[in-house]
């Protein structure tokens, strides 16, 4: 059977990770969640602590009133012989738990035990006790403990809870299993077993820390698992009927049908108290699996919210005439635990028709965020906070219209009918359940519900001509094709609707390269012959110099250097631009030494003063630290952001301001 | 074929260590229960019905373990798991054969009803995540740990004896025999509503978390997204592109829970009185019937390799990747 898909963060768009480890308990721990599950849980644990102390009858004293309603003498009532339910209810509340704790202690150990050597071990091994470990799982818990219960004659609750523990293990020890199994396969592992590390060494110090998360949420589990068994099995009468549990009332309860003589009080309370404990118990657990599931974290929002309406700078006059798409002061932040990080920090472009605009940089530089901006597929906790996306449509005498402020169903015609999109997850793009076809047509159907089904098929098969795949493969489902094979299908279906708009996000990134070279030539022609309005995102600078017209080149969210494609990739004036052309080979041209760029791209969270770039470049004077360069036209048709090619300003430096800061780099990037 | 011929040869192996763990577990337990029996029945049973009870059990010091797992097998092969001491001198089978309709029935209808209920639930709340839907969270955790048994029990105070609407125990009228008569049958279904809405209620809260948190999952993969990007409607993204997916995982793990479920259902079945393997199994308890115990964990043993077989099915039938050579 298929592997669950896991719990593996998504790879889009920029998404800034979390840097400390460390902060994510302290965050946890204060959802309100969690703090309730932890709050039911000190309830309980002081019952059980307390309650058989101070419990104010003898649980099994009988000759009170029988059957008495709830009353201030009896505040749970009384049972048929006249015991005190409320201090049945405190004295049972130690010895459920007392089951409870031991049973998953054990249960989890042998969880851990077997989980922990079939994932690490793999092989053969791994597939005996994969097999013994799914046997446990068909067989049917309950009458199996009832049968090891009545072997073993299990009085004492200690034997009780190893059965319970001996039954409860197969569902942690899969678990963490799989775990295992991917945690074995990260480098650092491999390099240490490749060193010789002793596995007693890599299991103790390196896998179990690992799974501590899952080791918790499978003991926490357990502790509910064998709370209510313990119930079930004592409210069958297995077990001691004079030891007082939640299970032994219920049991007592039932024995003397309390619900058909309509006595409430006798059974409720303690069904009760299992389901608060349990609910504290998953509370708790709920809150561990956001922890080891960032997907299930700061799910916010689903819903495409308004974004703040535009404001200030971003008003500006319309647009050139011959624009289809204008971005006018965008910023984007992603709301994160300590305050909102920037991740597109004012960006100002237009796509004029027909033209093919590269948007360049590393990642992290925000180019992705701001395509996810444009199109409105940014999920929480990203959000547009100030800025305007404008689109004209071709048709005559339209107006311009702000996509952000688009309500949902126009702005769900406007989507793919008027701007497509490419994403780079070639290998994720396409619903692995849906055949090619399928996908192809659900699109024209939705868009163009006149077509005839016979004419939307006869398209898909059009498409897939396009993008040179055969005709036959419009069965196929996604899983039976290529990777590149994949991608060309995602392009065709881009194509589907004649949109104005394309946004290529790095289509080509997670292809190799003879791929990649197939996927650009079919791009380049498919530009000449459908004339195409473009958007190409990527990291690679030389690849724009072959596909676009004009290039803006982002770090850290800004728009750096702006200009005609050959003349930026040429003479790169911005020293970033000129650092990221050193770091990729050109797909063709000539050969020459690739430079990475020092230092790493920039953290979003505390962006340095003055000018982003400045710790990294090998330019950078004192000044740089200090000011924020602006977007300045150099020559006709080029833009530039950067105090070193402004004349002006740097003829009014001091000395010491133009002191460089990174002295014994000044010749260049380090190798 | 390669799906079926792992999951085949996985059912092989389990059904074979189920019976073989029942043939060892009454052989592996200290002090020899056998005797334990055989002493608790000593002057209730005459002389001849001890032997024959021993022969069926298949215990007899002239054999070795070995010949004795031969004869065991012969006799599983056969149908014959021994009599029962609460009905003696009724054969196991034959009990188990009066009893496992009821529960067949009665558990199949509430399983999948509390599994489409608790999927559907938990596709809207994936869908709705962040809103107010999210107080499935704290109502789910809390339902997810009543014992199905309990519930049934405020069901019986509730509708039977406050209410008076429906029956309180039992399987059908009692002054009626069974058949295939319109009578009997709608008699059956009143007396089975109340047990199949405590598994539902018992059940569903388990399936509806896990649901929720599959498609909040699956709703951050990059499909869903180009779903959302093509302009499809929201509930074409919601059922063909999201809960498509986050389904198959699901019913992976609604599989692996059957034991569970089973597990919780049968003790409803005892406060119903209702004539299933439940209120057979809690009679055993009571007369330390270990052949009709073992006769029980082996039934329902089959019964839930049986549904995953089902699951699997629906899993080919949904997951076009398991169709592949």
């Amino acid at each position: 059977m298929r592997q669950l898909r896991g719990a593996v963060a998504g790879t889009r768009p920029d998404m800034p990770r979390s840097t400390g480890r460390s902060r994510l308990p302290q965050a946890w721990l204060t959802a309100p969640k969690v703090g309730a599950g932890i709050g039911l849980l000190g309830i309980f644990v002081l019952l059980a602590l307390l309650g058989p102390v101070i419990a104010p009858y003898d649980p099994s004293a009988t000759g009170g009133e029988a059957l008495a309603p709830p009353s201030l003498l009896h505040l749970f009532g009384t049972t048929a012989t006249g015991e005190d339910v409320f201090s049945q209810v405190l004295t049972g509340a130690r010895l459920s738990l007392e089951v409870g704790l031991v049973a998953a202690l054990f249960g989890e150990l042998l969880a851990v035990i077997v989980g922990v050597t079939s994932g690490y071990l793999g092989g053969l091994a791994d597939e005996g006790l994969s097999a013994v470990n799914n046997v446990f799982l068909v067989i049917p818990v309950l009458p199996l403990q009832i049968v090891l219960v009545e072997y073993l004659g299990a009085q004492s609750w200690v034997v009780l809870a190893l059965v319970i523990a001996a039954t409860a293990w197969p569902h942690g020890a899969r678990r963490l299993r799989a775990q295992t199994l991917s945690i074995r396969r990260r480098d650092y592992i491999q390099a240490a077993r490749a060193m010789g590390e002793p596995n007693w060494r890599i299991i103790g110090f390196e896998i179990v820390p690992n799974l501590l998360a899952i080791v918790a949420t499978g003991f926490l589990f357990q502790v509910t698992f064998a709370i209510v068994v313990q119930a079930s099995l004592a409210f069958l009468g297995l077990g001691d009927p004079r030891q007082w549990s939640w299970g032994t009332i219920l049991y007592w309860a039932g024995n003397n049908n309390a619900f058909l003589l309509g006595a409430w009080w006798w059974y409720v309370p303690p069904g009760l108290c299992l389901a608060f404990l349990g609910m504290g118990l998953a509370l708790v657990n709920l809150g561990i699996d956001e922890v080891i599931n960032p997907r299930l974290r700061g799910a916010g929002q689903v819903k495409d919210r308004l974004p703040a309406p535009a404001t200030g700078p971003s008003a500006g006059p319309e647009p050139d005439k011959d624009a289809v798409l204008a971005i006018r002061g965008l910023r984007v932040e992603y709301a994160t635990p300590h305050g909102s990080l920037q991740a597109v920090r004012g960006v100002d472009l237009t796509l004029r028709r027909g033209q093919v605009l590269g948007i360049a940089g590393e990642s992290g530089s925000g180019k992705s965020t701001l395509a996810y901006a444009v199109t409105r597929l940014l999920k929480a906790p990203g959000r547009v906070v100030e800025g305007q996306v404008l689109y004209r449509p071709r048709d005559e005498g339209s107006q311009w219209v702000d996509l952000l402020k688009l309500p949902p169903e126009e702005l769900r015609r406007f989507r793919w009918e008027r701007l497509s999109m490419v994403f780079q997850a070639a290998m994720n793009s396409l619903n692995p359940v849906l055949t090619v076809s399928a996908q192809l047509i659900d699109t024209l159907a939705t868009h163009r519900p006149g077509m005839t089904p016979a004419a939307r098929v006869e398209r898909a098969g059009e498409l897939l001509d396009l993008v040179g795949i055969d005709r036959s493969r419009l069965s196929a489902y996604p899983h039976q094709l290529s990777g590149g094979q994949r991608q060309r299908v995602m392009i065709a279906m881009a194509l589907a609707l004649d949109p104005e708009v394309m946004i290529m996000d790095e289509p080509t990134t997670a292809l190799d390269v003879v791929v990649q070279r197939e996927i650009l030539s079919r791009l380049v022609r498919l530009r000449q012959q459908l004339g195409i309005t473009m958007v190409f995102i990527t990291h690679d600078l030389s690849l724009l110099a072959e596909i676009a017209d004009t290039i803006a080149v982002m770090y850290a969210g800004k728009v750096v250097e702006y200009g005609p494609a050959r003349s930026v990739t040429r003479s790169p004036s911005h020293p970033y631009t000129a650092a990221l052309l050193a770091s990729f080979p050109s797909l063709h041209g000539r050969r020459r030494d690739l430079q990475g760029i020092r230092g790493v791209p920039p953290d979003l969270r505390a962006l340095p003063g003055g000018c982003a770039f400045h710790p990294r470049c090998p330019e950078a004077v004192a000044a740089c630290a200090e000011r924020i360069p602006l977007l300045t036209a150099l020559g006709a048709s080029r833009q530039v952001a950067c105090l070193m090619r402004e004349p002006s300003a740097v003829a009014k430096l001091s000395s010491q301001q133009r002191a460089p800061l990174h002295a014994a780099s000044a010749g260049g990037a380090e190798a | 074929m390669r799906f079926w011929a792992r999951r085949l040869s996985f059912y092989a192996i389990a059904a074979w260590a189920a019976i073989t763990a029942n043939f060892a577990l009454p052989r592996l337990m200290p002090g020899g229960p056998l005797n334990a029996v055989l002493n608790r029945f000593e002057g209730q049973l005459s002389p001849e019905a001890l032997d024959a009870l021993s022969a069926e059990f298949g215990i007899s010091p002239h054999q070795s373990l070995w010949e004795q797992y031969v004869t065991y097998l012969g006799n599983l092969v056969h149908g014959n798991l021994g009599t029962s001491f609460t009905y003696f001198p009724t054969p196991v089978s034959t009990v188990m054969g009066q009893s496992l309709p009821w529960t067949v029935c009665l558990l199949s209808v509430a399983t999948l009803l509390a599994w489409l209920v608790g999927t559907a639930l938990g596709v809207t709340a994936g869908w709705r995540r962040g809103t107010k839907f999210d107080v499935i969270l704290p109502a789910g955790a809390f339902l997810r740990a009543i014992p199905h048994f309990w519930v049934g029990l405020l069901l019986v105070t509730v509708f039977a004896v406050t209410l008076g609407w429906l029956p309180a125990s039992g399987g059908y009228s009692p002054d009626l025999t069974p058949g295939l008569d319109p009578a009997f049958l709608s008699s059956a279904i009143s007396h089975a509503i109340l047990p199949a809405a405590a598994i539902v209620i018992g059940s569903l809260a388990a399936h509806m978390l896990n649901m929720r948190n599959l498609m909040v999952t699956t709703l951050a993969e990059d499909y869903v997204v180009v779903a959302e990007a093509k302009g499809l409607r929201p509930r074409r993204v919601m059922y063909n592109y999201a809960a498509r997916n986050a389904m198959l995982p699901a019913i992976a793990s609604f599989a692996l829970e059957l034991g569970l479920v089973v597990s919780g259902s049968l003790l409803v079945e005892k406060v119903f009185s209702f004539p299933g393997i439940g209120f057979v199994l809690f009679q055993a308890i009571h007369n330390q019937d270990y052949p009709l115990l073992q006769g029980i964990l082996l039934v329902t043993t089959f019964a839930v390799l049986v549904a995953n077989l089902g699951a699997d099915l629906a899993f080919f039938v949904l997951d076009p990747r398991t169709r592949e050579a």
